[in-house]
C-alpha cells in the first residue's frame, strides 16, 4: 500500500512538472496584448516628420503595437547615444542611423538574413548595390533606409557665362571636368571651380572609379588597399585640383555655403539637397553625373535600419513597421519628399516617380547614378578609417605630405586600429 | 608723446579691439532679420534688403524652441545654485578649517580637474540609468553640479580675506556658519558673482551630457535644440541666427546684473574674465 502510494505520488509529481513546464513555455510563447517598442532615428526636418507620419499611419491600424519615436539628431550624435544606451543595457529596439549594421554585426547577429525571407517583403526588389551598403563583413544585418549619393550640382548662370550648356554636353571624365572648371573660372573671375562638403565620401568614389575597392575583405580579415598605385594616382589627382586653383584647400566645411552664395561653380553634395536647395538661390541649379577615371562609380551614403532587440515580439513588431515603410508605395512617397534615393527597383517604375524624374533634372541625375552605385565591405573600424582619410586629404591639400606618404600613413593607422 | 596723444592712441587701439569683438554679434543680429537670399549674396550685405521678422517665428515652428529654452533655464539655474552653494561650503572648509586629511582631500579634489569629462561619461550614464534618471531633470542636473574649478576659484578669493577678521569673529563667539554668513560671504560677493557667471555659462552651453541622458523633447535643452536646427534648416542661416540671438539673452542679462562685481573681481585679482 505504502509502495503504491509512493508510486502514485511520484507519477503525479512528474506529471505536474511536465504540465508546469508546458504552461511556463506556453506563457513565454504567448504574445502580450500590446507590444511597446522604441524607435530611434536620425532623419531630421521634413523627411523625419514624414517618416513619423508613415509610422503613425501604420500604428493607427495596428493597436497591438505601440511605438515611441525619438529623433536623435545627427549620425554622430545618434551613434553616441546608441553606444551609451547599449552599454547601459537600455538600447532602443529599432534604430535608423548611418552604419547601424555595425551593432548586430559585432554581436554576430544575422537575424535579418532570416527576416528578409518573409514572402510579404520582396527582398529581390531591392537595388543590389544598395543592399551591399547594409551588410557587415559581407552578411546582411540591416536594411538600407535613407540612401544618398553625391551629386555634382552646378551654377547654371556661371556655366552660361562661359558659353557652356552642361545639360546637353556634360563632362564625363575627370579630365573633361577639369577643363570645364577652368573655362568657367576664366569667364567668371574670383569664382572657385569645384569643392565638396564631404571630401572623404568623394575620395572613396574616385578610388573605385580607378579600380580600387578601398579595403580587401577575406572573411573577417580586412586589409586596406587604398594606398596602392591606383589609390596614389587618385591622391595625386586630388592634389592637382588644389594646385590648379580649381578647388580651395582645406575649406570643405564652407563648400555648400560658397555654392549657395554663387562663388563656386560645382559642388559635390548629398542627393538629399535636391529637396532643399531649388528656389533658395538667386541662380538656377543644375546637376551632372559624377565624372570618372576608368569606370563610373558613386559611393553610397546614408542610414540603415537595424533591429537591436532580441525579444521575439518586439523584433516582430519592428519588422512589421519596416515592411510597411519600405513597401513600394511608401518608399516612393518618402523618396520624393526627402530627396533620398529609392531603394526598390519597383519605385522607379511607378508613373508618378517617372514623371517626377522627367521633370526634375536633379532627381534624374541622382537616380541615373544608381546603376553604378556601390558600397565596400562594412567593418568595425570604418569610422576610424574615415577619420584617417580626412587627415590624409588634409595633409595632401596642404602639401604637408605627398599623396603617397599620406595614404600610406592612413593605411598604417588603420592596420594598427584593426 | 604727450598724455593727450597717448590717450588717443590707446583709445584707437581699444576701439579697434571693441569693434572686432562686437562685429560677430552685430552680424548675427542683422542676419536674423535677413531673407535666405540676403544671407548668401556675395559680396555680403550688411543690412537686410527687407526686414524679415518671420525668422523668429520659424525657429519655434521648426523645433520646440520654447520647451528647450525652459529646460535650459530650469537645469542651468538649478545646477548653478547647487554648484555655487556646494563650492562656497567646500571653499570655506579648505580655506578656514583644519581637520585630519585636509591636505589629502584637497589634492584629491584638485586631481579631478585632470580627468576629462568623456572618461566619466559612460560610468556616469550607467549609474544614472540604474537609478532611473534617464529623461529626468535630476538626471541632467545632479551629475554636473560638482566642479573642482569653481570650488578652487571661490577658495582663492576666500584666501584673500584677512585672517584677523575671522579670528575677531571667533573671539566674539561666532560659530562656523555665522562667520561664513556674516564675514566671509559678504567680503567675497564679487568672487561669488564671478563664479556664478562662469558656472551658469558652462551649464547653459552644456551639450554632451544632456544629449546622452535625454531621449524625449520634454527634457532636451537648448544646445541640443540648436544643433537640430542646424540639421533641419541646413541652408537657412537666417533662422539659425534668430535662434542664436534668443539663446544668448539669459547670459547677457546675467552679465549685466553681475557686471560690477565681475569687473571688481577682475581688477582685484588681475584674472581674465
Amino acid at each position: 500500500m505504502k509502495k503504491a502510494f509512493l508510486v502514485i505520488m511520484v507519477v503525479l509529481f512528474a506529471s505536474a512538472m511536465v504540465f508546469a513546464t508546458g504552461a511556463a513555455e506556453a506563457q513565454q510563447e504567448a504574445r502580450p496584448d500590446v507590444v511597446n517598442i522604441r524607435i530611434w532615428y536620425s532623419i531630421g526636418g521634413a523627411s523625419g516628420q514624414f517618416f513619423e507620419q508613415q509610422v503613425n499611419t501604420f500604428l493607427a491600424s495596428h493597436p497591438e503595437i505601440k511605438a515611441e519615436l525619438t529623433y536623435t539628431g545627427s549620425y554622430a550624435d545618434s551613434n553616441t547615444k546608441i553606444a551609451a544606451a547599449r552599454l547601459a543595457g537600455d538600447a532602443p529596439d529599432l534604430i535608423i542611423v548611418s552604419a547601424s549594421q555595425i551593432y548586430p554585426g559585432e554581436d554576430g547577429n544575422y537575424e535579418m538574413e532570416e527576416l528578409v525571407k518573409d514572402k510579404d517583403f520582396d527582398f529581390g526588389d531591392l537595388q543590389p548595390g544598395i543592399v551591399e551598403y547594409a551588410k557587415y563583413n559581407g552578411r546582411l544585418t540591416s536594411l538600407p533606409f535613407s540612401i544618398s549619393t553625391q551629386v555634382f550640382y552646378y551654377n547654371k548662370d556661371l556655366a552660361k557665362k562661359a558659353g557652356l550648356d552642361l545639360e546637353k554636353n556634360p563632362p564625363k571624365t575627370w579630365d573633361q571636368f577639369v577643363e570645364v572648371c577652368q573655362k568657367i573660372q576664366a569667364a567668371n573671375p574670383g569664382v572657385w571651380g569645384f569643392d565638396t562638403s564631404d571630401g572623404v565620401w568623394l575620395f572613396k568614389s574616385m578610388l573605385k572609379q580607378n579600380g580600387n575597392q578601398v579595403v580587401e575583405a577575406k572573411g573577417e580579415d580586412i586589409t586596406p588597399i587604398f594606398d596602392n598605385a591606383a589609390g596614389v594616382k587618385v591622391g595625386e589627382f586630388w592634389k592637382s585640383l588644389v594646385d590648379k586653383g580649381i578647388m580651395p584647400a582645406q575649406q570643405h566645411d564652407n563648400a555648400e555655403k560658397k555654392f549657395l552664395a554663387g562663388t563656386l561653380a560645382f559642388v559635390a553634395a548629398t542627393s538629399n539637397r535636391i529637396a532643399k536647395w531649388p528656389g533658395s538661390t538667386e541662380f538656377e541649379i543644375g546637376a551632372i553625373e559624377m565624372p570618372y577615371f576608368v569606370e563610373p562609380a558613386v559611393f553610397l551614403g546614408g542610414s540603415t535600419a537595424t533591429i537591436l532587440t532580441q525579444d521575439k515580439w518586439k523584433s516582430d513588431a519592428c519588422w512589421q513597421i519596416l515592411k510597411y515603410v519600405l513597401a513600394t508605395d511608401n518608399q516612393a512617397e518618402y523618396s520624393l519628399v526627402s530627396g533620398y534615393l529609392p531603394i526598390r527597383k519597383s519605385v522607379l517604375q511607378k508613373a508618378d516617380v517617372k514623371a517626377y524624374i522627367n521633370d526634375s533634372e536633379l532627381y534624374r541625375v541622382a537616380t541615373d547614378q544608381l546603376s553604378y552605385a556601390w558600397a565596400y565591405t562594412h567593418f568595425g573600424a570604418m569610422g576610424s578609417m574615415d577619420t584617417f582619410f580626412w587627415y590624409a586629404l588634409d595633409d595632401i591639400e596642404s602639401g604637408k605630405m605627398t599623396p603617397e606618404a599620406a595614404l600610406k600613413n592612413a593605411s598604417k593607422q588603420l592596420i594598427a586600429e584593426l | 608723446m604727450s598724455k593727450k596723444r597717448y590717450n588717443w592712441v590707446v583709445f584707437a587701439v581699444l576701439a579697434v579691439g571693441a569693434v572686432t569683438m562686437i562685429f560677430p554679434f552685430v552680424w548675427m543680429i542683422l542676419s536674423s532679420f535677413k531673407t535666405v537670399r540676403d544671407v548668401y549674396t556675395y559680396p555680403p550685405k550688411w543690412l537686410p534688403s527687407e526686414w524679415n521678422f518671420n525668422n523668429y517665428a520659424s525657429v519655434f515652428s521648426l523645433i520646440p524652441f520654447g520647451r528647450y529654452y525652459l529646460n535650459s533655464i530650469i537645469t542651468s539655474v538649478a545646477q548653478t545654485v547647487i554648484q555655487i552653494a556646494l563650492s562656497v561650503f567646500g571653499a570655506y572648509c579648505i580655506t578656514f578649517l583644519s581637520f585630519p586629511g585636509k591636505k589629502f582631500l584637497t589634492t584629491l579634489i584638485r586631481s579631478t580637474m585632470f580627468v576629462p569629462m568623456v572618461v566619466t561619461l559612460v560610468p556616469m550614464y550607467l549609474i544614472v540609468s540604474k537609478l532611473h534618471g534617464i529623461d529626468t531633470y535630476a538626471g541632467i542636473i545632479l551629475p554636473q553640479v560638482l566642479s573642482a574649478f569653481t570650488l578652487f576659484l571661490v577658495a582663492s578669493f576666500f584666501a584673500s580675506i584677512p585672517k584677523d577678521l575671522i579670528d575677531s569673529a571667533r573671539i566674539d563667539g561666532c560659530g562656523y556658519f555665522t562667520i561664513m554668513g556674516k564675514i566671509v560671504i559678504p567680503n567675497a560677493k564679487s568672487s561669488i558673482a564671478t563664479a556664478t557667471l562662469f558656472a551658469f555659462l558652462g551649464h547653459w552651453k552644456s551639450y554632451t551630457w544632456p544629449l546622452i541622458i535625454t531621449n524625449k523633447d520634454k527634457f532636451r535643452t537648448l544646445p541640443i535644440g540648436m544643433k537640430y536646427l542646424v540639421q533641419e534648416s541646413s541652408s537657412e542661416y537666417q533662422v539659425m541666427m534668430a535662434a542664436a540671438v534668443m539663446a544668448i539673452l539669459p547670459v547677457l542679462i546675467l552679465f549685466v546684473i553681475f557686471e560690477k562685481q565681475l569687473v571688481k573681481s577682475v581688477t582685484l585679482t588681475g584674472m581674465k574674465a
